[in-house]
Parts: structure tokens; sequence; C-alpha cells
């Protein structure tokens, strides 16, 4: 194998691939990142065997060379020490050649490294995927999706379906929920050509999270390909395997509040950043528990006592305050995540009771639904 | 008195009980004065070991922390009593109560010892006057022998005590450390175990003269920070405050036990466990306390022992839940081996009024039956003050403090003594 590529599309794919690329394995050879070299150009393959990532740099790109290919071939090379390698490479151009015994040469002006590699042949090979169901749906609204939901995820082992976002694709909608069991995100979306399918599956949380960051805010379309225990994203030049967990998600539907005795309507910037205040004293690495109240005159009081610190009082003009009176307690940090989510500048809030979960929206949007369980005193 | 005092600096006092237990039971029991006598826990089980015993059994050989059985080898006529905590806690209030007489800053340590700090009291005398005062009042109105020592600090107090017992008094100042501590083996020093006299051994430390100029890269590898610690109190330096508070700081609340035979049977380790975990709930309720955090101490039959724990997602505080995740955690690390020993311990607890459960949206409502229930109270409470009206659970006078303490003493009674 021998090419000489341009370092900038090295460095990306390299990068890209590395989110896949763990140091703790049980695999070996996943240490590494495997590079295959074909007339039509090169393709970097990383993965910790739960996620893998694929990335292309063609021969050729609008008419510009991108790779010279001299020799096709592979190796696999440690991720660790070729990642900080051609980041510090001092050309533009970086020259890859395998010699005898996988000995891997990378030359870039007058540095010259040479790395041990591994047998490609001894690489895993990828998930076969069947295009069974797929859909499409545009980067920046599936990074929206995302972003949106992904936080809400369980990062206890504890009951490990919930360490996943749930996907149910049904009446031509998109639906993303995500759950630690203290709180849940839901966001639907409307995808096109679905309508007859129904199914729903439970991607891990850290697969999205790092599908993610790979991902350019652009509008174009990324392909889903789902099969029974795998779920494959591909872009252009990209493509992103993850294991789907096994199991069955909960119903969350019935667990959603439809009425609510206590509704508030405010304005979604003031809360948030009451929220933030009244949490700066609430104890670091505790639950962080803020108070609210509702009071006379359409103000809500937002409240904080940690009584070796000391406390905070604010009070947040609402627009409406409708239905009984309510204190009640929960997390500053989830209530600020949930906002964080929330588009629109005023969010409409319906309360069920100190003790009952309570349900955040958009005031003019029901895609987005942010729930949060409070904290109850001993 | 003034000149008798330092310019600068403080003065300490460490006021060391002489042999507590076997002392209180004396002044309960005048015929037992003169005699041999131990303390000493299960008298018919092999964890019978000597609490504390009498000087007049001290003379035969017996010890601390002796099996019984070698005990009585050592001194056939021996008494041996079990301990009666209420009797030890009673004369325990009792002294710190005289201490306190002479000023608010006593800070107790254990059952039967706490430091003095009289830097202000020269009112009421010199220091060697007031040490006097204190030992012939707590000689002469509880019948309870005592060992003062005066220092600097709370490192070279405490050492003065054990300088010269019973009923000693020891000044120990800081020009004294070169003659009196230094040509002493380091197994003397406080703070210095077994273990640590191994590690200092290997650097060539065997003296506290050795250690008070010992090379403090070599010390920082073989002990850490703690070496260089142990290496200024060597040179009779400690900066220690003393903290009235400090014994009112729970960081955490433990019970263990020595099994009355090396155990490899699950059921009845766990059985010890949920035990166990009854008393630590017991204290934590007592205390009004919540655990943040559960572990386990496990003492294998070759006396390696392993500690692990979890930190909770929500503070606990009842016997169900502290003993289903000690279980839990046994269930995970246990290899197997025969058990010597089994430990639970609530960590990182902090005040139950400060203590929140995040609730749960697959069992919120459980909790929201009792909601009725508690906005009622909230409304009372709002109505006619906080100790209006307070959960059944709240409520913390006059339980019995006889639980969660058996041979090891146990300083959850000093809470209430303010």
């Amino acid at each position: 194998m021998r090419f000489i590529i341009q370092r900038d599309r090295l460095i990306q794919s390299v990068q890209d691939v590395m989110k896949a690329v763990t140091s703790r394995t049980t695999i070996p050879i996943l240490t590494g990142i495997k590079i295959t070299a074909t007339e039509e150009g090169v393709t970097f393959t990383g993965s910790d065997s739960d996620i893998s990532i694929e990335s292309f740099i063609p021969a050729e790109e609008g008419g510009d060379e991108i790779v010279e290919i001299k020799e096709t071939g592979s190796i696999v090379l440690q991720a660790r020490f070729f990642s900080e390698i051609v980041k510090k490479l001092p050309l533009g151009t970086v020259e890859m050649q395998v010699t005898n015994s996988f000995q891997t040469i990378i030359r870039s002006g007058k540095a010259e490294f040479n790395l041990n590699g591994l047998d490609a042949d001894e690489y895993p090979h990828l998930p076969q995927i069947e295009e069974e169901k797929t859909l499409k749906l545009p980067a920046d609204l599936l990074k929206t999706l995302i972003r949106q939901t992904v936080f809400a995820v369980s990062t206890s082992e504890t009951r490990p379906i919930l360490t996943g976002v749930n996907w149910k694709i049904e009446n031509g909608q998109i639906i993303c929920i995500a759950t630690d069991s203290h709180r849940l995100a839901m966001r639907s979306a409307p995808i096109e050509g679905e309508e007859q399918s129904s199914y729903s599956v439970v991607i891990p949380g850290k697969s999205l999270n790092e599908l993610s960051k790979i991902l350019d805010d652009t509008t174009d379309l990324i392909d889903i390909v789902i099969t029974e225990n795998q779920v494959l994203f591909k872009a252009k030049h990209l493509l992103f395997f993850s294991r789907l967990l096994e199991g069955n998600y909960p119903d969350t539907s019935r667990l959603i509040p439809t009425e609510s005795k206590t509704d508030v309507v405010v304005h979604t910037k003031d809360f948030l950043q009451a929220i933030d205040r009244a949490s700066l004293l609430a104890r670091e690495g505790r639950n962080n528990v803020v108070k609210l109240s509702t009071m006379d005159g359409g103000f809500l009081e937002i409240s904080s006592n940690t009584p070796e610190i000391g406390k905070v009082i604010e009070e947040v003009q609402t627009e409406t305050i409708d239905g009984e009176e309510l204190k009640i307690s929960f997390s500053a940090k989830y209530m600020m995540d949930a906002l964080k989510t929330l588009e629109g500048t005023e969010i409409r809030v319906k309360f069920t009771g100190a003790m009952r979960p309570f349900v955040i929206h958009s005031l003019n949007d029901e895609t987005i639904t942010q729930l949060i369980l409070p904290v109850r005193t001993y | 008195m003034q000149e008798m005092y330092p310019k600068k600096g403080r003065v300490i006092l460490h006021v060391d009980m002489n042999s507590f237990y076997a002392s209180v039971e004396m002044a309960y029991d005048s015929s037992l004065k003169g005699k041999p006598l131990a303390i000493a826990g299960n008298v018919e089980e092999r964890r019978g070991i000597i609490v504390t015993c009498s000087y007049e059994a001290r003379r035969f050989g017996v010890k601390t922390t002796m099996p019984l059985w070698e005990a009585k080898k050592l001194c056939p006529q021996l008494i041996v009593k079990s301990p009666d905590f209420d009797k030890y806690r009673t004369a325990s209030v009792a002294m710190f109560d005289l201490l306190r007489q002479y000023t608010s800053l006593v800070e107790p340590v254990s059952i039967d010892e706490g430091y003095m700090d009289i830097t202000e009291c020269h009112e009421m005398g010199s220091p060697i006057e007031i040490a006097k005062s204190i030992q012939q009042r707590i000689f002469q109105t509880l019948d309870l022998p005592c060992s003062i020592g005066i220092a600097p600090n709370k490192f070279l107090a405490k050492t003065a005590s054990d300088m010269k017992k019973p009923m000693g008094i020891t000044i120990l100042r800081k020009r004294d450390v070169p003659d009196k501590l230094w040509p002493l083996g380091v197994t003397e020093m406080h703070g210095i175990g077994e273990k640590t006299a191994e590690k200092l051994e290997s650097i060539g430390v065997r003296t506290i003269g050795d250690l008070s100029q010992a090379n403090e890269m070599q010390l920082r590898h073989a002990l850490g920070i703690n070496g260089l610690k142990l290496k200024n109190r060597a040179n009779g330096e400690d900066n220690r405050g003393v903290d009235p508070d400090s014994i009112y700081e729970h960081k955490s609340v433990g019970n263990s036990t020595t099994l009355p035979y090396d155990s490899t049977n699950e059921k009845e380790l766990l059985t010890v466990i949920h035990t166990l975990s009854e008393k630590v709930a017991f204290r934590l309720k007592r205390k009004n306390l919540a655990g943040q955090k559960i572990g386990i101490t496990i003492r294998f039959k070759n006396r390696k022992t392993i500690t692990r724990s979890k930190t909770l997602l929500n503070p606990i505080t009842s016997h169900k839940n502290i003993s289903e995740e000690a279980k839990a955690l046994f269930k995970i690390h246990w290899n197997g081996d025969a058990v010597r020993l089994l430990g639970v311990t609530a960590f990182e607890v902090i005040e139950k009024q400060e203590a929140f459960k995040q609730l749960d949206i697959f069992s919120y409502q459980q909790d929201a039956k009792k909601e009725p229930l508690f906005s009622a109270i909230e409304k009372l409470q709002a109505k006619y003050g906080k100790k209006a009206l307070q959960k059944g659970t709240d409520y913390t006078g006059g339980t019995s403090a006889n639980m969660g303490a058996e041979t090891s003493f146990s300083k959850d009674f000093l809470d209430r003594q303010r």
C-alpha cells in the first residue's frame, strides 16, 4: 500500500473514526485504525464493536486530486499514535507506505515516522446490513432530534434499556424518547415516505452523541438503515454503524400526564436564568434542588436554601398562572437541561401536583415534550 | 498568672481517663477496688477480647485486645465483666460537663478522652494548677482516675498524658522533644501503627528522632502527605486547634462485628449484614441523618480486608434500604472465601431535613399517595411553626442509646450532650 494524501482530509477522517476507537477493548486490534487504499480512494475504519465508523476519502473530488494512489493495499495502525502523528505533520501532503512485515512509513516534508502496523486481515468485518427499513432525515434535523432527547438517557446500568433513545416510527412520524426515570424527553417529527411502516428500536445514547459530533449542520439527507440488531447512518463518504439495545423499552405514553392542575406560561429565558441563579447555592454534585412556589399577582417564587452556605429567593413574573396554588421542589439541573432544548420565547409548564411529574412545552409547539419528576423531602 | 502562659501559642490539655470502663465499674462497686478486673466482650464466644482492664490486672501481663482465654491463663483470679455502656456513658457525660466548667473549648475525642484549650484561663491559675484541680475534682466527685498532659499543642498533650499513668500530670514543652521523644521507637508515637512503622523501617527510620530528621522526599514517597505530617509531629509541631464541634460532624455511621466462627455460609453472612444494617439504620434515625453512600467491609479468614461502597441516587435511612444495598454489594464482591468480620457503613451522611428523594417516573405514585398528608402537615407547620407537628420518624427524644454499640464505644451519645 502506498499513497500520497492531503493532510487536512486525512486529519478529518482520522478524527471522525477515532470517535469509535477506545483503548478499553477486549479485542486488541480494535485499538487500531484500519486503512484501506483502492483505486477509488482510501477508507478509514474505527470500531469498538458497539460503534463502527467508516470514513472514505475519494481519489478525486470535483476535479481535484485528493489522494494519489500508488499501490493498493491495507494496514491497521495504532490509533493513539497515528492520530497524534497526523495532527503534527509539517506539510500539507502526507505520504504513507507499507513496507515488509506491516512496517508503515509516514512521511511529510522532512519528517518520517516508522510505525509498526498490524495485519488488516485480522481486523473484524463490519456488520453486514441488509437494507430492510430505511428512512431519510436531513442532517440538521437528525442532530436536533438527538440534542433534544439524548441528554435524558440513563447513565446507570441498572436498567440498560434506559441508556438508549427509543425511536418509534409510526403514522408517518418519528418519535424519539429518552428517560432516566427521573425526567423524560420526547420529540416527534414527520418523515416522508414512511406512512405505512411501524417499528421501534432503541439506539445507545453514546452512539447518538458520537454521531452528532461527526455530522455537519447541513440539510443533506442522511440514510438511516435499521435491521434487527444494527442501525446504519449513511452520509456522504461516511458510514456510522451502531448496535441496537436489546429488550423492550417501557411504554412511556401512559406516563405522560395529559391534564394539569396548575398551568404556568413564562418567558423561557427569564425562567432559565432565575433557575440558574437559584441553583448557584444548591450544593454541587447533589440533587441541586430548587423550590418553586406560585404567588399572588402572577409571580413565581424560585428559591433555594443550603443551611451552611446561604439562601436565595427570586420572583419571576409570568404571563399567566392558572389553577391551584403549588409548592414544588425539583432538580435545577434537570430543569435547565430541559429548558435548553426548547425553542420559542415562551414555555408552558403543566403541573399535576407536588409529588407528580410535570410537563414543559414550547408555548405553541407540542412536538417537544420535556417531563420532570420533582423531589420530595424526607 | 499570665506569666505562666506563653505570650503567643496555646496551652492544651489532654485528659485521658485511666482504664475507664474498669474504673467506672470500681466506682460503682467498691468491692472490686484493688482487684484484677477486666471488661470483655461476649464472654463465651471467640470474640471475647479484653476491652480494658484494671492496673492490678495489667500487672499480670493482661492487656487490651488480648483474647479472654489468654488473659485467664496469665491471671486465673481475673474478674471478668461484660461492658455496661449505660454506666460508662453516664460517667463520660459527667466528666465532660466537669471539663466544660473550666472552658467551653472542650473537644471530646472518645468516651474517655478529650482535649481542652485553656489558653484564656489564666484567671483560674497556672496550667498545672488547673490540671491538678481537674484531676482532683474528677477523682473526688466521680471516683475516677485520669492522666493529664499539658503542652502547646494536641499532639504533645496527648503524648504527655500517656507518660504517667494512672493519675499523672505531665508537662511536655517543645524543647523537651529531643530528650524525651527522639530516643523512642516510632511505634511509641500516636498515629503510627505497625504498618506505618514497617514502611518507615524500609527507609531506615526507627526512632522518633530519625523521623524528625527524615528526608521529606522519601517520607512522601513511603507515606504520602501523612509522612510530612508525622515528621512535623516528631518535631513537636501540630497546628490542629481544639474544636468543640468536631464530634458533631458526621461523616459516616457504621457497625461491624467479628463472627463467632469463620463462615462461608452465604445465608448466614447475609443475615449478619441484615442485622448490622438494622443497627446502622437505628443510629442514623436517632441522629436524624441519611446516608448518601453505603459501604461494606469484609475481613477474610487470612485477615485480608476489603471495603466496597456505592454512591446512591437518593439518601437512605431505612433498615430495609440499607440492608438491600449492603447485601447487593456483598453479593457482588464476596469471592466465597471464609469471612471473619463483616461491617456495614453509611457514608456521606447528611441531616435528614436537607435530604431529598428524587421521584421516579415508574414509582412516584407511592410517594404521591402521601401527598395530601404532607400538604396538611406543611399547612399546619406554616401556621403553628415547624415544631408543632413532626413526622413520627423525626421524633428523637427518649430513645434508648443502647443499640448499635457493643464492644467498641460509640460516640453517638456525645451528640446530645450539649
